[in-house]
């Protein structure tokens, strides 16, 4: 076997490896992975049935879900990659981290904001951008946290005793550049309070910004620091190089290009330029070659080793892990071309597909990895196999089911909803209703593979608990090696190759390699006057408009509701006029959404009474017999709050929302003459008085308004 | 004077500037990663994952 450092020669050095980290860094993986499936399965059964909701605002969907999604992405998964980087990054450096104390502050730190988060998106505070909804005392934490792992991250490389650096490495790097620039270009906001604030960006400009965002958190969080596990802990676990080495830098620059550009296709047939859809299609498209290029370095580095995929569960789910996440990038870019998006964007196939990716390939990842930390952490075994076997195929069984029901129930819905009788020309369910009906039993089943897969993570929990229980951590190895030093460097090397020594420059060319992409999609939208066509009908929202927009974005209304009609004869014949970018210009932040379990509001504004929404959102069953939208009774309960009313006109004038000095000055009496109208069109059909100041009335006033300066009511 | 200027850029051309841009760094790092010479560079870099560092006595 050839060795990597058989030619050095030098001085000695003894050095040891901070696995504590490590450990704390597993055990908060696998305690947030339960947690957050948890809630995935709650909301799952609030699909299937709305009684599930209870009644309770803090755990009704639409504030459920982000808690959900935020929890998997970044409690499980950021833990993952958290633990699996901090034990990799030292190994293949041959070196301590940085510095200890940076550690434990970025280990408290990001543990605080999960909770901060868990404790903020049950109450409402939200910034209405999905994956992006923690507030703004809570992304700066992050921003803060995140500059503490990566000055201990890149602290190390400087110490290192290696001179290459490992492919794992560059994903690793590529992922904290990247993760930086997204959240801080996506999280400015103009803060209000202490939990409210608006971002700078509106309408069809924030739709960009985030979609550029929210993908890109799936190509830098759930993938590139995944691939970077990959490449390190396949090897090992294998016992056996990489297949192609060489493979993996091309892998690497490819991917770390072209993902960056693929934001758009989630804003396919929308009111974004056409030119930025078209982008975004292509290179989603394009990514097929360097993620399968990555999918299939990483089976291949199991030849002649699959007897261990017999007998080994650990490696069965890597193994899964690989094939699902080939899967899933095979998928992702067929869902982006324009034909099979038209079908699959706003339906339950989405879901379906995100699943594929997070459960099949980062759940299975991360389950395979922990075994391994946990065993060589513990200095142990394995606990039981028996029960390794039995989580493996639980959580497979559990996303088929899921990922079969949400693929059917995604092209049934789709279909429903685009049947024209050739013979009227009209919908043939023209009824919301019944396209939701329909696909209720696939929700059960979803709910019912979620329930395997949640128990196929306690068993691992279990698991790996009794592993722990068995084993000891024992005291600090201290290791040799020699220091990096002339002997190091390698005559006659290419210029690439001389790259993979410097981290500095490595890290500016990653940066580079994801600004191209970035600039070029997102600087027009920033810099261009005509990037958006003004209509001069389109005017500010009164302020009990805004008022009633906020509890919208608190409700988590986008997350089941979408605000745009997409250039389709269906949606014409069945919501009104084609939306426009000039409509949305004082939305901050827009509320397109991205999945439609209830109908698309874009021109839902005076097409009911103030009676029909009152009673819809007191509930929804009244109006609209077997809905499964949750009951919304606070909303007659809770005052509106006025007090900062003023403070939030200030901060969207700043905005660029033309509010006058008299507008904001008499912000507060203006909204109560508008709920006076509201309230006494209500009174007449028996409704209390007393209603006049509540959430409800300022909801109705903001549903009533949405798409009328577009000519939605014509 | 720069908002005039992207006001009557082509926005047709960002693609095609991107994908020269990709074709360019791609033949980089593929000539150079592909060249024979380096073959034995890498195969040795493939081997760091497995060495854990010599344990001192």
């Amino acid at each position: 076997m050839s060795s990597a450092n058989v030619n050095r020669t030098g001085r000695l050095e003894t050095y040891s490896y901070d696995d504590q980290i490590v450990r704390m860094f597993v055990i908060a993986t696998i305690i947030w992975g339960a947690v957050a499936m948890l809630v995935g399965v709650t909301i799952a059964f609030q699909l299937a049935t709305w009684k599930m909701n209870f009644g309770l605002q803090w755990i009704t969907f639409g504030r459920l879900r982000p808690l959900h999604t935020n929890a998997a992405i970044f409690a499980f998964c950021g833990n993952a990659i958290f633990a699996g980087i901090y034990y990799s990054h030292q190994r293949l450096l041959k070196a301590r981290m940085f510095n200890d104390v940076l550690s434990r502050v970025h280990f408290w730190g990001w543990q605080l904001i999960i909770v901060a988060a868990a404790l903020t998106l049950p109450f409402g505070i939200t910034r209405g951008k999905e994956y992006a909804e923690l507030e703004w005392p809570i992304t700066h934490t992050i921003t803060i946290i995140w500059v503490v792992f990566a000055v201990n991250f890149f602290g190390t490389l400087f110490r290192r005793r290696e001179r290459h650096i490992y492919v794992a490495i560059w994903f690793y790097i590529a992922t904290i550049v990247t993760v930086a620039v997204l959240h801080i270009v996506n999280g400015l906001s103009l803060p209000v309070t202490a939990t409210k604030s608006y971002s700078i960006y509106s309408g069809v400009q924030d739709a960009l910004v985030q979609w550029w965002y929210g993908h890109n958190a799936v190509a830098f969080f759930l993938t590139t620091p995944f691939l970077g596990l990959m490449y390190y802990f396949v090897p090992k676990m294998a016992n056996r190089p990489v297949y192609s080495y060489r493979l993996s830098i091309i892998h690497f620059w490819s991917l770390v290009f072209i993902y960056i550009w693929a934001g758009p296709h989630h804003l396919l047939y929308t009111s974004l330029p056409e030119w930025a859809q078209t982008l975004g299609m292509i290179f989603s498209v394009a990514l097929v070659a360097p993620s399968w290029g990555g999918m299939i370095n990483g089976l291949l580095t199991l030849r002649g080793v699959w007897n261990k995929v017999r007998t080994e569960p650990q490696m069965k789910m890597i193994a899964l892990a690989l094939t699902f996440y080939g899967m899933s990038t095979f998928e992702g870019p067929l869902m982006s071309i324009k034909s099979i998006n038209s079908i699959a964007h706003f339906t339950d196939w989405v879901p379906g597909h995100v699943h594929s990716g997070t459960i099949g390939w980062n759940y299975m990842l991360t389950a395979g990895i922990l075994y391994y930390l946990v065993t060589k952490l513990w200095n142990t075994e394995m606990y039981s196999k028996k029960l390794a076997n039995a989580q493996f195929w639980t959580a497979t069984i559990g996303l088929v089911l899921y990922y079969v029901s949400m693929v059917t129930a995604g092209i049934t819905q789709s279909l429903m909803w685009r049947a024209i009788d050739p013979a009227t020309g009209k919908l043939v369910y023209p009824n919301f209703i019944e396209t939701v009906v329909k696909i209720i039993p696939m929700y059960w089943v979803r709910a019912f593979g979620g329930t395997l897969v949640l128990l196929s993570f306690l068993m691992m929990a279990y698991n790996l608990w009794k592993t722990m229980q068995k084993g000891s951590v024992g005291k600090e190895q201290v290791y040799e090696a020699y220091a990096l030093d002339e002997s190091s460097i390698e005559k006659g090397a290419d210029q690439h190759r001389k790259l993979e020594g410097l981290p500095m420059v490595f890290t500016v060319l990653s940066l580079i390699a994801i600004l191209v992409g970035t600039a070029i999609e997102l600087a027009p939208s920033m810099l261009s006057t005509n990037y958006v066509t003004k209509i001069s009908t389109v005017k500010p929202y009164t302020p009990l408009e805004l008022l009633g927009r906020d509890v919208y974005i608190r409700e988590g209304c986008y997350l089941c509701h979408s605000q745009q009609v997409r250039p389709m004869a269906h949606e014409v014949l069945r919501y009104g006029k084609t939306s426009e970018a000039g409509e949305f210009i004082y939305d901050h932040p827009f509320q397109w959404g991205s999945k439609r379990t209830g109908p698309d509001l874009a021109r839902v504004g005076g097409k009911y009474p103030n009676m029909w929404h009152y009673r819809h959102m007191i509930n929804p069953r009244d109006v609209t017999p077997q809905s499964i939208m949750p009951n919304y009774k606070w909303l007659v309960e809770n005052t509106l709050v006025t007090a900062t009313l003023q403070s939030k006109m200030k901060a969207m004038r700043t905005l660029g929302v033309p509010y006058s000095d008299e507008d904001i000055a008499n912000g507060v009496s203006i909204a109560g003459a508008q709920a006076k109208v509201i309230t006494e069109d209500l009174m007449k059909s028996g409704v209390p008085a007393e209603v006049g100041d509540k959430e409800l009335v300022a909801l109705i006033a903001y549903l009533q308004r949405i798409g009328v300066d577009y000519g939605s009511v014509k | 004077m720069h908002k005039e200027v992207l006001s009557h850029w082509d926005q047709p051309i960002y693609p095609l500037i991107a994908l020269v841009l990709f074709l360019v760094c791609f033949s980089f790092y593929f000539y150079y990663t592909m060249k024979k010479s380096n073959k034995k560079y890498y195969e040795k870099s493939s081997y760091i994952v497995l060495e854990d560092g010599v344990k001192h006595e």
